[in-house]
């Protein structure tokens, strides 16, 4: 079953959709044409440039070429999650690394090659587009966990301090903060799950459908990797929790602010 | 008998200020210290350099003539008992605070039992049907003793009392300063209330982080 193209015109259409909110905004007072514009724009450079990347990634379907384009998104998505947690880069890279690596290989590498086998293992077609799924999902899991922990680390800090002259190690000290945390940044996957289908259409399955996949191959696919991100997001947020413990604090386990970012 | 702190020529600062100033003194075992001041002469600071928590610029710190270092210092915090002005219970329930400590893996065979649990709040003054109360709807005073009776069923070495007075009425005050009175009980606190300062074996007096004076005190 071949999915219909949108051609140019239809394409010009579709953006003249975007009138209708534009004018209903300006309606109530809000002025927001710059940003709508930007927003429109910016999506639909990047999604060109994504468009042409995969496009020669697939036509070459080169094992390094492949592996090196995941090693490039694996690097973004480090920087990102450390920008937005509110850590410094140069003292947590490694750790984040290293946590966002391990797992997004591990989970990719086992849904590829041993639930979908394909005839190569490295091909662009399923470790590019699964790679990028899990990526994004383990990202928003990262960020969450070492922003959650480390602010309720700075919040309490006179309850840890408690717990350290109480006799705790390190570990045992923030415990409290580190489940937490760690609750915090797969409750969305846990519901995302919980609701998959009952609330929305996700996004995989609805592409799998409109590119003339059988639903039922869509619905194995959307579990396969809602199933990964969750494995990856679990243990990418406990690895790089685990390892910045030993970054953040100074030997007799004292916070180091000059790690933390000032707000 | 060897003295059970020892500070030898301890400075420290943080962000480029001064906390501690070139600071000596040692405490023996069964001693009972107080450190005077005014507000922001290092007081506190004397409790935390002990515990590792404000980095040494120059000088030793010994706790039992065992240096403070990375490797020691878990071990020194598990023989002190800290409990500062506004105490943390860390826990939902009084019973839950007073077994936090027991919780980790240093004191977890030491876990005490529902009569230790009784008798040190007898020892405190405060009723056994506190411990199933919620530690956040206790008195401040209530609360300073729970933290005092949670240092105590822990059956440390040192004590390190930051104001812990200073929430209490009168007849609890009276209370914690029969209890650490003990001989067996080495105490180095913080303190202004003149009681405990008559109560105390030696007076250290520091101003803007320099010890000025070494009272022993005449009245014990």
């Amino acid at each position: 079953m071949e999915t219909l193209d949108i051609k140019l015109p239809q394409m010009a259409l579709l953006y003249g959709l975007c009138l209708l909110p534009w004018l209903l905004l300006r309606l109530i007072g809000l002025r927001l044409s710059r940003d709508i514009g930007i927003g429109i724009l910016r999506m639909s450079i990047q999604l060109a440039l994504v468009g042409i990347y995969l496009k020669t990634l697939f036509d070459l379907n080169n094992p390094w070429l492949n592996g090196l384009w995941i090693l490039v998104m694996l690097l973004v998505a480090d920087f990102s999650i450390l920008r937005r947690a509110g850590l410094k880069v140069r003292y947590f890279i490694l750790a984040t690394f290293i946590a966002i690596a391990s797992s997004i290989l591990l989970s990719t590498a086992y849904l590829v090659i041993l639930v979908i086998q394909p005839a190569h293992f490295y091909d662009a077609r399923y470790i590019v587009p699964l790679a990028g799924m899990i990526l994004g999902n383990c990202l928003q899991a990262n960020v969450i966990a070492l922003e959650r922990f480390y602010s309720a680390l700075r919040k309490n800090e006179n309850e840890y301090t408690t717990f350290l002259m109480l006799g705790a190690t390190r570990r045992e000290a923030v415990r409290p903060y580190f489940r937490e945390a760690v609750k915090a940044a797969i409750n969305p996957t846990i519901a995302g799950m919980a609701t998959m289908g009952l609330v929305s259409l996700p996004g995989m399955m609805t592409g799998q459908i409109l590119g003339g996949s059988e639903p039922w191959l869509a619905v194995k696919y959307q579990i396969a990797i809602m199933i990964c991100i969750f494995t990856s997001s679990t243990l990418a947020g406990i690895i790089n929790l685990t390892l910045s413990l030993k970054i953040a604090f100074n030997a007799y386990d004292v916070l180091r602010e000059e790690v933390i970012k000032k707000s | 008998m060897p003295p059970i702190i020892r500070f030898d020529q301890v400075s420290v600062t943080n962000h480029e200020k001064t906390l501690l100033a070139d600071i000596s003194f040692t405490l023996r075992p069964g001693e009972k210290a107080v450190l005077c001041g005014k507000s922001g002469s290092g007081k506190s600071s004397v409790l935390r350099t002990l515990l590792g928590l404000h980095p040494l610029k120059s000088g030793r710190v010994y706790f039992q003539e065992t240096l403070l270092t990375p490797a020691s210092v878990q071990t020194i915090r598990s023989c002190t008992a800290y409990i500062g002005q506004e105490p943390i219970l860390g826990a939902d329930s009084v019973r839950e605070a007073l077994l936090l400590p027991f919780q980790f893996k240093i004191h977890r065979s030491r876990q005490p039992n529902e009569t230790q649990l009784i008798e040190v709040l007898q020892r405190l003054q405060l009723p056994k049907d506190i411990l199933n109360r919620d530690s956040k709807r206790i008195s401040g005073g209530e609360k300073q003793r729970i933290a005092l009776a949670r240092g105590l069923l822990l059956d440390k070495k040192l004590y390190l009392l930051d104001e812990v007075t200073s929430a209490l009425d009168e007849d609890s005050k009276q209370v914690v300063f029969e209890v650490f009175s003990d001989p067996q009980l080495t105490v180095l606190s913080v303190a202004h209330d003149p009681e405990w300062l008559k109560r105390c074996d030696i007076v250290f007096e520091l101003d803007a982080g320099r010890l000025t004076e070494v009272k022993p005190n005449g009245n014990t």
